[in-house]
């Protein structure tokens, strides 16, 4: 929920963001509620962003989301209580949400769920300050790209027509087992779905390799991911630049008129480069 | 176990575009994304994570036998079969399963079965492709 307003950098704060206010004397102790609170990181971001107050944060209640800043960048942080486990499902919701709708309008570096420090004025310290042109080189980068993720799903009986059409042996089994008991015919099921599932894997391995190739001319970038699903047909994420998206979205609606029938596409984003950002070295 | 609502389908050769369910927030922000240990030594607070592992598919008995059962369900002779009749099928599928002391699950978003084992397949590894489950 951050609007890039590289006119209301030092102006434009909330009297709530507290984040900006000039740093703890190095070496004084830490306040009662300094040591209560902790700060969860959701990102890395330029500094000449505001937030619109609407944005929640994980945690229960959800925190409040505020920006620190350190130079020309800011790290996305809410406070959080740790008094229970982090990752039920609306913590992990608020996490992407918050910095799906920040990547729609200004380059971020997501980190990965769970991250949290001891305070803001650490997460300067100890995370943007010395890592400050690293961040910076990275966010210059991702300027007017964003990604996208792209599932595919067979359509369970044309996969398994498919199959069966290829795979003589899987067509013998099958009249085996033919309205036999599941007792009866243990073994050739087993058989069975054995290769099924490995014809499945080749026809995966070949329409993601297809997909990937087709997409990659409008893409700045496209990772395979693994399937999540025994009947997964491909699942990638690319990255796009802006204001090539529409030709992006045009080569996938070939695929999917390509494949009607065959494989149901599932276009999620844009999102944060999540795949396309890269941890350096421990 | 986690219900998550089916995002909106698309119409067929037309990719539906939705942000996703949190099967697919799962996928990306539990192993994706900049490892905030690499850039912070001192002031990380470790913070107990609920355990939830991004999905991964791995074959087994249990695989090979939903297959074999779909193929032997499998109408050769009807080849325009509705979404309705599939999900119908899905369900008599469950309720056969049972019997075998498999325990079904819910159904996903994108209409996947999240399964648990118990009974008898206990000494198989279980292959739980999605374990989204709140332990408090």
């Amino acid at each position: 929920m951050a609007r890039s307003t590289p006119s209301a950098t030092a102006g434009g704060e909330a009297p709530h963001d507290r984040s900006d206010a000039p740093a703890r004397e190095p070496g004084a102790p830490p306040s009662d509620s300094e040591r209560a609170t902790a700060s969860y990181v959701y990102g890395i971001l330029p500094g000449d962003v505001e937030l619109t107050p609407e944005a929640r944060g994980v945690g229960d209640p959800p925190g409040e989301i505020r920006l620190v800043r350190h130079d020309d960048i800011a790290a996305l942080i809410s406070d959080l209580r740790p008094t229970r486990p982090l990752g039920k499902p609306a913590d992990l919701m608020a996490h992407q949400q918050l910095l799906d709708d920040v990547a729609a309008e200004v380059p971020v570096l997501p980190l990965r769920f769970g991250a949290v420090m001891e305070s803001p004025e650490a997460v300067v310290r100890e995370l943007l300050a010395p890592h400050h042109d690293e961040f910076r080189d990275a966010l210059e980068r991702l300027e007017g790209r964003a990604q996208y993720v792209v599932k595919g799903r067979y359509e369970e009986g044309t996969l398994l027509r498919e199959v069966l059409q290829e795979q003589p042996e899987a067509a013998r089994l099958r009249e085996q087992i033919r309205d036999l008991p599941e007792e009866a015919t243990w073994d050739a099921r087993i058989r069975l779905g054995e290769i099924i599932n490995q014809a499945v894997e080749r026809k995966r391995d070949a329409d993601t390799q297809a997909l990937a190739e087709g997409l990659a001319p409008q893409c700045v970038a496209v990772v395979i991911r693994e399937p999540t699903h025994e009947e997964d047909a491909a699942h990638l994420a690319v990255l796009v630049e802006t204001d090539r998206q529409e030709g992006f979205e045009d080569a996938l609606e070939d695929f999917g008129r390509r494949w009607e029938g065959r494989v149901t596409l599932r276009l999620l984003g844009p999102q944060a480069p999540y795949d396309f950002v890269t941890t350096r070295e421990a | 176990m986690t219900i998550v609502q089916p995002s909106a389908g698309g119409a067929p050769g037309r990719p539906s575009s939705s942000g996703g369910g949190l099967a697919d927030v799962i996928d990306t922000i539990l192993d994706k994304g900049l490892v905030i240990d690499a850039y912070v030594s001192v002031a990380l607070v470790g913070i107990e994570l609920l355990t939830i592992n991004a999905r991964i598919v791995v074959a087994s008995v249990d695989t090979y036998l939903r297959f074999a059962q779909a193929v032997n369900r499998l109408d050769l002779a009807e080849h325009q079969k509705g979404l309705p009749e599939l999900m119908q099928d899905m369900t008599q599928g469950v309720a056969k399963s049972k019997t075998k002391g498999i325990a079904q699950g819910a159904l996903e978003a994108a209409g996947e079965k999240l399964r648990e084992f118990a009974g008898e397949y206990a000494q198989e590894p279980a292959p739980r492709r999605r374990r989204g489950r709140e332990e408090d």
